[in-house]
């Protein structure tokens, strides 16, 4: 490869170079490489670019070095932070109760519960936002407005990526794109933001959280309930048989006669079987929802910034 | 001899990828305004090459990574005549972390000079 003359050039092959890494991680790396290229130039207005990259690819690194680091970071970190692995377990029963073993569905359970609060928020501000820059759009603050709006769009995109990555451990960007407008006249900037696919796919995702968080919310909840109704039962019935509470039941009379112990037992067995199978359902919901997510907040590496 | 090159460069990586962390704190606690990476990465270019035996670029991933332990926080300033800027500064648990990890660097660092001076 030959070395780069421009800070596009040296981004370009960054990219490359950075090829089949984790798209989340290549943003990362190009936020910082371009950090720095610009820092370096603007500190040295005195020098070309040409001059300056080259310098910079003895400090810096060049774009192959770079991603070599960024590989070898990653592992270090990923090896760091992520909890450890939950023991594999062989057998069946193991497999089905470990799931309660590892953290990732704990962090999967709350994010499904706290889906139906963050859904509705994002579906209301891009609504509201999309609604207003439209109806404003006919106004001289118009276009100001919409710009406004689609920043806090790619701001909340940033601010979404992190909790996904907190709570169902898929690797998100840590940094946003870099906001790349050196030597773009005004309109072309602005311009940039709305040919951005990646804007557009954060919007897309915001609205389609609101159906998302309403349809985990709901199913968490109720199969949630309906399994720990279900354990309680036996607790239930001896309250009863007791007469510690008076059950006013029609139609389940083995809950309240005092022979049907068995059944009351069953249920609670069943009721723990649910629960568990709950838990595999919120875990593999998790994966699934941070595929979407990474999807559609994370720019496609092959795209060009 | 290209053997016995390689052999150092490995061991040097090895080095800094430990003292890395200490050196960007340290930077960071004694520095009285925040910095950002490029800053940090001039000065320690400026002490020479012990410090940092690798590439700058590897600086970045270990702020952004002290930066997610709570050891350092940090914000984009928007710079009216060059690129936006993300500034660095240490936390007050950050110098808490500061203090030990000196503390063990000393100690580290003078039973290895006792060992290399033969006095074991």
């Amino acid at each position: 490869m030959n070395a780069p003359r421009t800070i596009a050039e040296y981004l370009k092959q960054l990219r490359a170079a950075l090829k089949g890494a984790d798209p989340a991680l290549i943003q990362d790396a190009l936020y910082d490489a371009e950090e720095h290229l610009r820092a370096e130039l603007a500190d040295n207005p005195q020098r070309s670019e040409a001059d300056m990259l080259a310098h910079v690819v003895s400090t810096y690194g060049a774009p192959e070095e770079v991603a070599d680091i960024y590989r070898d970071q990653e592992i270090k970190i990923q090896r760091a932070l992520r909890p450890p692995p939950p023991p594999r377990r062989r057998s069946l029963p193991g497999r089905f109760f470990g799931v309660a073993a590892d953290s990732r569905t704990w962090g999967a359970l709350f994010y499904m519960l706290l889906a139906l609060a963050t859904g509705i928020f994002y579906f209301t501000w891009a609504v509201t936002g999309v609604s207003l820059s439209m109806g404003l759009s006919v106004l001289i603050i118009g276009i100001p407005f919409a710009i406004l709006f689609l920043a806090t769009v790619r701001a909340l995109s940033l601010l979404e990526g992190r909790i996904v990555e907190t709570m169902l451990g898929v690797r998100m960007p840590r940094r946003p794109l870099y906001p790349s407008n050196a030597g773009k006249s005004l309109s072309q900037r602005v311009g940039a933001i709305f040919t951005d696919v990646h804007t557009w796919t954060t919007l897309f995702y915001m609205v389609l959280m609101l159906p998302l968080g309403i349809l985990y919310f709901t199913l968490t909840i109720t199969l949630l309930s309906i399994s720990l109704a279900f354990i309680g039962t036996p607790v239930l019935k001896a309250l009863s048989v007791e007469d510690v509470i008076y059950l006013n039941c029609g139609i389940p009379h083995w809950l309240c006669d005092g022979n049907y112990w068995p059944l009351a037992v069953l249920t609670c067995i069943a009721g723990i079987l649910l629960l568990f199978a709950t838990l595999h359902m919120v875990r593999g919901l998790g994966k699934l929802h941070g595929a979407i997510a990474k999807g559609l907040l994370v720019r496609l590496s092959g795209e060009d910034g | 001899m290209e053997d016995n090159s390689s052999h150092l460069k490995k061991f040097q990586k090895e080095l800094s990828a430990g003292t890395v962390s200490l050196v960007l704190l340290a930077v960071l606690g004694r520095s009285r305004q925040p910095m950002y990476g490029y800053q940090i990465a001039k000065r320690l270019e400026d002490m020479g090459e012990g410090v940092l035996a690798g590439k700058q670029s590897a600086l970045y991933p270990v702020l952004r990574n002290l930066e997610g332990a709570g050891l350092l926080a940090s914000e984009v300033e928007p710079s009216i005549s060059g690129p936006p800027r993300r500034y660095y500064r240490i936390t007050k648990q950050g110098r808490e972390v500061l203090r030990d990890w000196v503390d063990a660097w000393s100690a580290t660092r003078d039973s290895v000079d006792a060992v290399l001076q033969g006095e074991v």
